[in-house]
């Protein structure tokens, strides 16, 4: 017996992908509405996930910003014994800002010495007395990328400093500069380990969360699978769905973040004294807020196909 | 139409629900499953839409071998195949019209032609009045004619049945078997599952008894 599938019915209009694509959206928003309060669970629990991770966020940004702040200290000073020439002093400037790792070059002369140290004993100034700008040398100082502030980087840099024409004494704070880098190295790795756990914990979540909103509606799988629609077809409406949850969820987390932020702590100079250098927090660059907006809609879609994978057996 | 070869089927060690069934169902054969609870009249109609899989013999449906149908085929096996159990399977959160409506959706129809389809239908059965309203304010007999006319929308070549009455009145069972006689006349192949004596005395068709997974006999009632 051949088998013709569609002999004895009106022929079934093919659909293009794209009436398919609003079809399923329909079905999806339709879904959506006729279960409002399963909806609107899952959309509050992926808004407190996503808002949790945004904070966490926040902190890290901030704490990062902190950390290139002070790592700025992490600076390399060249003396010179005597007062070098202005053209001496632009063509040696020149070479140091061709080596690799040189973020900026200043120049500090003796009379700017002699007031940095003097503001620096602010209240004791009588001790300088007597006390003129020639007994200060004159000095390059030096700050580097980001990338070239650990420890290696930092004595690699000054090797090659030293081979530079021109260049006498160097001094950097080599141990502090140790210290204060495997300190940080360590706040970041434990940062990125609390961050792995909460989006694990958060996926787990939500997925749950999902999952319980498909257990409520096992029936209309069960009956698509019966009136044979196809995995794919059972799918695609949950999926959307998800992703519109995990979209409005995302909107919403941001939406609170930015209020809070500016409500609180945007003007909150002393709020926390952990940036001392800023005033108050930064916000999330535009980057981070599109990536939690994206991360909310990758939450929708993976905790429905998560939920859906063992659900739908054909 | 439906052929079943030495097929066994079992969900626990040691005790199969079916034993070494063989069964040749033609093309527009009216067909009752009897039998008393447990004996395996739903396993067999599982076997013919493809939810249960047997662990020897073979089954062919519809001209396909389904021991080598590979599983992403089997949701078009069903788009040939329908079916309506006791407890109507409806989905209350939706109205009369789109649970109808759903059969046709499945298979890409447009919105105009299920429309015109779907009323045609429930016309056919006499629920046409009630397409907006949601299964649960119907009575039972007219819920078992959307659950039919969700199974008859797309003109199946084969239709299932698992115990259609068995929730129903003297007068809805007459009204329903009258749909699958209806649907028969059509074309229709159909296979009912009851144990119900009455079902099997009221229409004219081909009864397979079974017991405890065996097939004792088949013989015609008028």
């Amino acid at each position: 017996m051949s088998h013709s599938r569609h002999t004895v019915r009106p022929p079934a209009v093919a659909k293009s992908s794209g009436g398919r694509l609003g079809y399923f959206t329909r079905k999806a928003l339709g879904n959506l509405r006729n279960n409002r309060l399963v909806t609107l669970i899952t959309i509050c629990t992926i808004t407190l996930a996503l808002l949790i991770i945004s904070l966490f966020m926040l902190i890290y940004v901030n704490m990062e910003g902190t950390i290139d702040q002070w790592s700025r200290k992490v600076a390399v000073t060249v003396y010179f014994d005597t007062e070098p020439l202005p053209q001496e002093l632009a063509a040696l400037k020149n070479r140091i800002n061709g080596l690799p790792g040189t973020e900026s070059v200043q120049y500090i002369s003796r009379d700017e010495a002699y007031k940095i140290f003097r503001s620096r004993l602010k209240g004791q100034e009588s001790l300088l007395e007597g006390v003129s700008a020639d007994i200060l040398p004159s000095s390059f100082e030096i700050t580097l990328q980001k990338e070239f502030r650990s420890t290696d980087s930092v004595n690699l840099y000054v090797s090659r400093l030293k081979q530079v024409q021109g260049v006498g004494e160097v001094q950097y704070g080599e141990e502090w500069v140790k210290k204060f880098l495997t300190f940080f190295q360590f706040i970041r790795i434990i940062g990125l380990l609390i961050a792995g756990f909460l989006i694990l914990a958060v996926l787990f979540i939500v997925s749950n969360t999902i999952k319980l909103t498909v257990l409520a509606r096992h029936d209309e799988l069960e009956i698509l699978a019966l009136v044979g629609a196809t995995p794919f077809f059972i799918k695609a409406p949950f999926l959307i769905e998800g992703m519109v949850q995990g979209a409005v969820g995302a909107v919403v987390a941001v939406s609170i973040l930015t209020a809070g932020y500016y409500s609180m702590l945007a003007n909150a100079v002393n709020f926390l004294s952990f940036n001392p250098s800023a005033a108050g927090l930064t916000f999330l660059p535009l980057s981070h807020i599109a990536a939690l907006i994206f991360g909310g809609v990758l939450l929708g879609f993976i905790g429905s196909l998560v939920s859906l994978k063992k659900l739908i057996a054909v | 139409m439906i052929e079943l070869h030495n097929v066994t089927v079992q969900y626990q060690k040691d005790s199969p629900a079916l034993s070494s069934i063989s069964l040749n169902i033609p093309k527009g054969d009216f067909v009752f499953l009897t039998g008393p609870s447990g004996a395996g009249k739903s396993t067999l109609l599982k076997l013919v839409y493809g939810a249960v899989e047997p662990v020897r013999g073979h089954i062919v449906v519809d001209g396909q071998n389904l021991t080598r149908l590979p599983r992403k085929q089997i949701p078009y096996l069903r788009r040939n195949i329908g079916v309506v159990f006791q407890d109507f399977k409806l989905l209350n959160s939706r109205s009369v019209f789109d649970n109808v409506a759903l059969t046709l959706e499945v298979l890409g129809w447009e919105s105009k032609d299920i429309g015109k389809k779907v009323f045609h239908i429930l016309k056919r059965l006499g629920i046409e009045h009630k397409k907006d309203v949601a299964p649960l304010r119907l009575s039972g007999g007219e819920q078992q004619r959307v659950a039919l006319a969700r199974a008859l929308v797309n003109d199946p070549k084969i239709l299932l049945a698992d115990e259609p009455t068995g929730n129903l009145d003297d007068v809805n069972k007459d009204q329903i078997l009258n749909i699958f006689r209806e649907a028969n006349i059509r074309g229709t192949t159909v296979l009912i599952a009851s144990h119900d004596r009455r079902v099997l005395n009221s229409v004219h068709g081909r009864v397979v008894h079974l017991v405890k997974g065996l097939l004792q006999e088949t013989d015609d009632v008028t």
